[in-house]
């Protein structure tokens, strides 16, 4: 065995782990949870909830498994006897001030207090002749609220503020059992990143304004994503009710965003459940554009494509999918072709400190990597100033920027691939609905080049379609090649074609992005 | 040529109805002596020896406090329960921050009666109620609104026995 690991032996399960691990994570590799509160593999370890205890065999006493580090030949029992007794009487003293509000409280059903009470705890209270400790919900600012009867003083939203976001505005207020978070009276919790409070905390003390009283847990379901906010590519987890998105939250990727995501990535979703969407095909007629099906809007288009040469632009949208983005080059490569993608920029990065290469990034659109690779420029005024002499127009998502009423004016051949019509539109041959972000399958590249999945969270309104979908079948009515049917395929046609993607499937993937081949040839791997 | 017609013939004493309409009748008379059991509903609903049952699971009510409001805090438990997927919520908050029904409305006719959105609610505010007099001239009217539920005056059904402890 190597120098560096360490063979222990958790419930009877032997596990072999680096030195340096704590027994907690090690419990985790063998499948064990141990019950805990304040650790949190983001977060510096400070040992406060005692609900880790654990009895290990010739340690006098219990020991805390979040912050004892594993030791070759060391034996754990987490369920015996002593260990069991010992977090059932710290869940009775957590329980005394908590007010019980489970039914009205927005954590019940992702509440840590509530599964290891109901999992370890006393089946009733001894204590039900006290009044509870009462104290007002306070507003903390920003999207936060604080709800201190519920709180169970872990401090990892104290944690977070003072060594992740690096902005100590939180605190421990008064001792004893008079304790709670206390907040600079200056200060509101305004930092970009300080919603990760509201995921770190395990119970329903730290709430989210924007999220309250929407929905519970158990009535979610939650999707893989990829924030669409910056180009930073930030792996996300979209939880949707009734085909609408509740919230979004971060999903852990220890390579980009580890466990948390700004507040202005936690808003990006109000878009996505925008009403106002175009849900038919529309191709032009005598009177303006005319609602059509399918097979007869790809067929007019394809009429259009085929009938006119020469000079070609097209208008794409860094939140398109790499997929969408090839297919629409693929499309119109026998054109003399300009081709931009507009990408709003903000300036001044917003860095979360305490994670290295994290920030909300200038760039607030999730594909501009992946457009750039794939031969979408920049330069989206000259673009746009050739739109007046180009034989045909494509553009592909308008959400993103916003056209004057008569940029697309001069336009003959416009074909428009959109969420919704703006007015700038009117003047189109033919109109392709297509699905947001949030509605299909796809793929981005972040900032660093890592090539990411998304996947489609809720059902897109009417007939709209993926955009990769439409200019697929748009590319087998041209060239009568077979249409791809998913967007695996794309991205697999893509990855053997494209030497920017050389050496990746779609399959491989998977849920944490891998790197794209840069030129170079580098090939699969999650270390650049 | 004449069909062939078959006569049976059959004995005096079957042929005759004297005798079947003196046992009806003596069937009738007899009724006469018996101790009534019709009940002049609508205008007598109970008798002494006869009542709805306290179990009974019918149309829903929902009991409200003492300012008059509904006592449901929208924890979603109830149309989490409800096997026919009739409750419909929203939850909301008022002036004093408090969760609140914004909508809640029961579909009586997709109910199936089951009492588990009143063995679940931890207010004890919906309640299936001992009632059956349901009639409406609207389909529409079966959806039965927060206001609706909250007027609604008759009793509230007891799921178990009170006096059985395990009950409970």
């Amino acid at each position: 065995m190597a120098e560096d690991q360490v063979t222990l032996k958790i419930e009877g399960v032997d596990v072999t782990v680096p030195r340096g691990t704590t027994v907690l994570e090690a419990a985790k590799r063998a499948g064990i949870l141990i019950p805990h509160y304040c650790y949190h593999p983001g977060l510096p370890v400070s040992g406060v909830c005692r609900m880790c205890l654990v009895t290990v065999e010739g340690a006098p006493g219990l020991q805390i498994a979040c912050a004892t580090d594993a030791t070759d030949g060391q034996v754990v029992s987490v369920f015996d006897s002593a260990a069991s007794d010992a977090r059932q009487a710290v869940l009775e003293f957590l329980l005394i001030n908590h007010p019980l509000d489970c039914p009205i409280c927005d954590q019940a059903g992702e509440c840590e207090l509530q599964d290891y009470v109901f999992q370890e705890g006393r089946a009733r209270t001894r204590y039900s002749d006290y009044p509870k400790r009462f104290s007002p919900v306070e507003d903390f600012g920003g999207d936060v609220l604080y709800v201190p009867n519920r709180c169970i003083l872990c401090t990892r939203c104290i944690r977070f503020m003072d060594h992740v976001a690096e902005e100590s505005v939180l605190n421990v207020s008064e001792r004893g059992d008079r304790a709670f978070i206390g907040i600079h009276p200056d200060a509101v919790l305004d930092h970009p990143w300080a919603g990760n409070v509201i995921d770190l905390c395990p119970v329903g003390s730290l709430i989210s304004k924007d999220f309250l009283h929407k929905a519970y847990a158990w009535q979610l379901d939650r999707t893989p994503g990829i924030c669409t906010g910056c180009s930073q590519g930030c792996n996300i987890t979209i939880e949707t009710r009734d085909n609408s998105i509740a919230r979004l939250r971060p999903r852990t990727n220890e390579d980009v965003n580890r466990y948390f995501m700004c507040d202005h990535g936690r808003f990006e979703y109000r878009w996505m459940n925008s009403g106002d969407r175009i849900e038919a095909p529309l191709v032009a007629g005598a009177n303006g554009l005319v609602a059509t099906d399918w097979s007869q809007a790809i067929a007019r288009c394809a009429e259009i494509v085929k009938g006119v040469s020469g000079k070609a632009v097209a208008l794409v949208s860094p939140r398109a999918s790499c997929e969408s983005l090839y297919l629409v080059h693929q499309l119109l490569k026998d054109f003399e072709l300009l081709s931009a993608c507009p990408v709003e920029v903000v300036e001044g990065e917003q860095p979360l400190p305490g994670v290295p290469n994290l920030a909300l990034r200038s760039e607030r659109a999730p594909n501009v990597e992946g457009a750039a690779r794939l031969g979408h420029g920049a330069e989206y005024d000259k673009a746009l100033e050739a739109v007046k002499d180009a034989a045909l127009v494509f553009v592909l998502d308008d959400g993103y920027s916003q056209f004057g009423d008569d940029a697309l004016s001069g336009s003959e051949n416009l074909i428009y691939l959109g969420t919704s019509l703006p007015d700038a539109a009117r003047n189109s041959s033919v109109v392709f609905p297509m699905s947001n972000a949030a509605e299909e399958d796809g793929t981005y590249v972040n900032r660093d080049g890592r090539v990411q999945r998304y996947m489609q969270a809720k059902t897109a309104p009417g007939m709209a379609r993926p955009a990769w979908w439409i200019t697929g079948a748009l590319l087998s009515e041209i060239r009568g090649t077979d249409a791809p049917a998913t967007a695996g395929e794309v991205f697999d046609r893509m990855a053997a074609s494209e030497s920017a993607f050389a050496g990746l499937s779609y399959e491989t993937l998977g849920t944490q992005g891998a790197f794209a081949n840069k030129a170079s040839g580098a090939g699969v791997g999650c270390d650049s | 040529m004449a069909i062939g017609v078959k006569i049976m013939q059959r004995p005096e004493g079957q042929l005759s109805y004297v005798r079947a309409t003196v046992k009806g009748l003596a069937l009738t008379v007899s009724h006469l002596f018996q101790r009534k059991v019709t009940m002049q509903y609508p205008e007598q609903k109970e008798t002494a020896d006869w009542k709805l049952s306290d179990r009974w699971r019918g149309t829903h009510r929902m009991l409200t406090d003492e300012q008059g409001r509904a006592k449901c805090v929208a924890c979603g438990l109830c149309p989490q329960v409800c096997p026919a997927n009739c409750i419909k919520l929203v939850a909301g908050e008022d002036e004093e921050g408090n969760r609140y029904p914004l909508i809640y409305d029961i579909d009586e006719f997709r109910c199936v009666f089951c009492g588990y959105c009143q063995e679940v609610c931890p207010e004890e505010a919906i309640h299936v109620g001992v009632d059956y007099e349901n009639a409406e001239y609207q389909r529409e009217r079966f959806v039965y609104d927060l206001e609706r539920l909250c007027s609604q005056t008759h009793p509230v059904s007891t799921l178990w026995d009170p006096a059985d402890p395990k009950g409970e």
